[in-house]
């Protein structure tokens, strides 16, 4: 799969960036603390502070250029929005 | 025996709608989902058996396998506010792994894996009452270096052979597709004109074609998710496709269709 592709092979340098999104994903009390906190809930995630902005702001197309892999960051901030904003969605 | 075949829309928008969807839309996939349920009742199946892409929920960076099999006696996950839990048909489970290895498939199985919405939003829509068991079958599609068609066609031949030969009556779904591109900047683009070419190959029983795309078209059409389809139509060969919707929103194409199977 060419560099070009949409969906790449994840760097192993962004493992704890694409760890953290899929915490926000999948670990409700882990996305509780992010909306928070987010600063200290990413304290210990082995993150760079450049990694830790980023996802504050949830800047899709800088974390994907970090690595983040881009569903990741797609479901982390829908999830991020199912805890946030409840009311504006509707359950079928 | 393999008595029906569906490929179903697995979109987490068609579940819980934000107000940036179009509702009357959603609705009309709603509606087709109901006729894949109708059919299903009409069945009578004994199982169906799923096949999805995890959307790295049961399967995250420390194990990336290409296919899978949940082989257990049930599967649960949640979704939101949505907590499942799916009886699985253990037997035939095993049956698909056991038989799936001796063809020299290299199958991962759990016994304890999260179940992803991928598998969740067509069952939340399609599930006959009262429910069924279900077959979970994994094809990796977000995590490169994915299967590649051609190999889930293969692969998609052999399960075929194998619902078939056994005595459960089973439905078999694809879900997911079709073309979207969540988390890049291709996402308010997907190609809606080279899904329609698709759907029309399909209704022409011209499914194996699609054995011989290459991954980078997949990835490139925003179609990664077309292996859970293409596994499906190895099992299914030059049935031809009926097209119960193609509902093109601002960023996915969500199709329902069937195979009707002889």
């Amino acid at each position: 799969m060419s560099e070009a592709a949409h969906y790449r092979f994840p760097p192993s340098q962004a493992y704890p960036l694409n760890r953290c999104l899929f915490a926000l994903k999948s670990d409700r009390a882990f996305a509780e603390r992010f909306l928070a906190d987010a600063h200290a809930a990413t304290e210990e995630m082995g993150l760079t502070e450049g990694e830790r902005a980023d996802l504050r702001h949830m800047d899709r197309d800088a974390l994907v250029a970090r690595g983040a892999h881009p569903y990741l960051v797609f479901m982390a901030g829908l999830r991020l929005k199912m805890l946030a904003e409840p009311a504006t969605l509707e359950y079928f | 025996m393999l008595i029906g075949a569906f490929a179903v829309a697995h979109t987490p928008q068609l579940l819980i709608r934000p107000e940036t969807e179009d509702r009357d839309l959603v609705l009309r996939v709603h509606a087709a989902m109901a006729r894949v349920k109708g059919r299903l009742q009409a069945m009578k199946p004994d199982a169906i058996a799923i096949v999805a892409g995890d959307h790295v929920e049961a399967f995250f960076l420390d194990a990336v396998p290409a296919l899978a099999v949940y082989v257990g006696r049930e599967c649960a996950g949640t979704f939101g506010p949505y907590r499942y839990r799916l009886d699985i048909h253990e037997d035939l489970a095993r049956a698909v792994v056991e038989q799936g290895i001796e063809r020299g498939f290299d199958l991962l199985y759990t016994q304890d894996a999260r179940l992803d919405y991928a598998f969740y939003v067509p069952l939340h829509f399609v599930m006959p009452e009262p429910a069924i068991p279900i077959v979970p079958l994994h094809v990796n599609v977000y995590l490169p270096p994915q299967p590649t068609p051609a190999r889930c066609h293969t692969w998609g031949v052999a399960l075929g052979e194998i619902l078939r030969a056994r005595p459960e009556r089973v439905a078999l779904i694809a879900s997911g597709g079709m073309s979207h591109f969540p988390g890049t900047d291709r996402y308010d683009s997907p190609e809606f004109e080279y899904d329609r070419g698709v759907l029309e190959a399909l209704r022409e029983g011209r499914g194996r074609e699609l054995a011989r795309v290459t991954g980078e078209e997949l990835d490139k059409r925003g179609n990664v998710e077309l292996r859970t389809w293409i596994t499906l139509l190895g099992a299914v060969g030059d049935a031809r496709a009926e097209v119960y919707c193609y509902e093109p929103s601002w960023h996915h194409g969500n199709a329902v269709v069937e195979w009707p199977l002889p």
